[in-house]
């Protein structure tokens, strides 16, 4: 047994591995408060309404309980989701808080790694975060919500996707000190963000001036209500406006509808073939290439640089009638999610997360190119990466005719000589150090080879 | 009860939530009125496919 780094924090319980398998010990100090939600049929609730992952109790003593959750293939972390990925995970929080106080509980923290994705949905997953309401109590997490979730989607509005990758550099949330100095002054008149960040803000600096001493203050449940409904209904019409180059790029560039139909047709018969189950689309865009994996391919990474590509994939996800079998996330493949946190185990590199999850395939459609000539990364480096992910890859060469590859090297202007060495031959070379060429076709109509390859 | 509270929830953040209830009070009030000035209007806002509630429509067993 291991405990998981991830859960050191609450001394109620924590997450351990047992044979590959995530179970989750409860310690005696919370029995009181599990056993009062297990009565009152809160867990129960929260599985019929999909907000909360289901679990079963396998084993109970005096020492501990122990309980096996449905198991999570892939998580990703707050600084890997598109806008609408955090909108709506801010939403659950609060929806799950408004809930639980209408029966009588509350959530004790509001940290945004209490969310991930599964099935296409945010999911809360600290089950141990609920516990009995004390009455006229405030929200003690409400700050925290504010610093996780609030800030961020404020920010990013305002300044663009990158902040919502603000809690990979500030783990316990954005201060809202930071925040308030950063927003538009004319926010100072918003009858919602004025009191949840710039008043919150004021209010913490004078009580660390005041010290600890006061009692806590009271406020009715009625009130509290208030505060989460005004609060979800703000964020549920928040939404970010930015340029994209990625969202629309398949009714852009290179290819006519005879070649994109031959590219997805492929596709389709080599993962057939390699009887893939778990795969991952490295610069997936919006998934589109994905969603014509055969459906024995039950799980699916789509990471993308781009956030707006992420956020159409996520929101088309959410709309089809199916359970999703896609993972949506931003992931920029220069700089992938490093492992974070104490002693840089709390939460797991980009690269870690995948190795664990084991994907038999890879897709790197459309990618070579920018890791090469936009990234500088030698054919050989980037072979020895997709290895290190699965045992097949599905990879897209576009040559030096291709238009993008062109603009790419034009834009290199004096350095372009440097790049004299991109072609087929020299990219099936060094590819061929780490993969057996299994398959090799050109895409009609284009200056593009699609290559299946098998590790070494 | 049993608070077993392992992050800093800010004393002053929490004074302020009453501050904070007074001003959803009144957003909550002025929402109010402008639905039903709108619903006499007939202007109807409809929420999209992707909204968050869309999304779990088909878990929803209870309400």
């Amino acid at each position: 047994m291991s405990q998981l780094a991830a859960s050191y924090r609450d001394p109620s319980g924590f997450i351990f591995k047992e044979n590959e398998i995530i179970k989750r010990q409860i310690n005696p100090i919370f029995f009181e408060e599990y056993q009062a939600a297990v009565d009152a049929g809160i867990y129960t609730s929260l599985f019929e309404k999909g907000w909360l992952v289901r679990h079963k109790e396998t084993y109970r003593d005096s020492f501990k309980i122990i309980l096996l959750p449905e198991q999570i293939p892939f998580i990703t972390y707050p600084y890997e989701w598109s806008f609408s990925q955090y909108k709506h995970a801010a939403q659950l929080t609060l929806r799950i808080q408004m809930f639980l106080l209408s029966k009588g509980f509350t959530l004790k923290d509001a940290s945004a790694f209490n969310v991930t994705f599964y099935n296409g949905k945010a999911i809360f997953i600290d089950t141990l975060s609920i516990e009995r309401y004390k009455p006229s109590e405030p929200w003690r997490a409400l700050q925290q919500f504010e610093m996780h979730f609030f800030s961020v989607l404020l920010l990013s509005q305002k300044y663009g996707a990158n902040y919502l990758k603000t809690l990979s550099s500030e783990i316990n949330g954005k201060s809202l000190k930071e925040t308030s100095k950063l927003l538009d002054w004319k926010t100072k008149f918003h009858p919602v963000i004025y009191p949840n960040i710039h008043l919150m803000a004021k209010g913490n600096s004078e009580q660390r001036r005041g010290g600890s001493t006061e009692k806590i203050p009271k406020i009715s449940k009625a009130s509290q209500l208030k505060i989460l409904t005004v609060l979800e209904s703000h964020i549920s019409s928040m939404s970010i406006s930015e340029p994209t180059e990625w969202a629309e790029y398949y009714d852009q560039t290179n290819y006519d509808p005879a070649s994109f139909d031959v590219k997805k047709q492929l596709i389709r018969s080599w993962s057939t073939e390699i009887n893939a189950t778990k795969a991952i689309d490295l610069g997936g865009n919006d998934g589109t290439f994905s969603r014509e994996l055969p459906e024995s391919v039950n799980q699916i990474i789509v990471t993308d640089i781009d956030q707006a590509a992420i956020d159409h994939c996520y929101k088309t996800e959410l709309t089809s009638q199916n359970k999703s079998r896609i993972i949506p996330m931003v992931c920029d493949l220069m700089q992938p999610s490093p492992a974070l946190g104490f002693a840089n185990e709390e939460r797991e590199s980009f690269i870690c997360r995948v190795q664990n999850m084991q994907p038999d395939l890879s897709l790197a459609l459309a990618l070579i190119h920018h890791i090469t000539l936009t990234g500088n990364v030698p054919f050989e480096m980037s072979a020895a990466f997709f290895t290190s992910l699965s045992e097949y890859l599905i990879i897209e060469f576009p040559d030096r005719k291709d238009s993008w590859v062109q603009f790419i090297l034009d834009s290199k202007r004096d350095a372009r000589h440097l790049f004299e060495g991109y072609g087929i031959s020299a990219f099936a070379k060094a590819f061929s150090q780490y993969y057996h060429i299994e398959k090799q076709e050109l895409i009609p109509g284009t200056h593009r080879t699609l290559f299946l390859m098998r590790r070494k | 009860m049993n608070f077993i509270l392992y992050f800093d929830p800010g004393l002053g953040a929490m004074i302020a939530q009453a501050a904070i209830a007074a001003f959803a009070g009144f957003v909550i009030f002025y929402k109010t009125c402008m639905m039903y000035i709108k619903e006499w209007l007939g202007i109807k806002k409809k929420k999209g496919p992707d909204s968050f509630d869309e999304a779990y429509k088909n878990d929803q067993t209870d309400s």
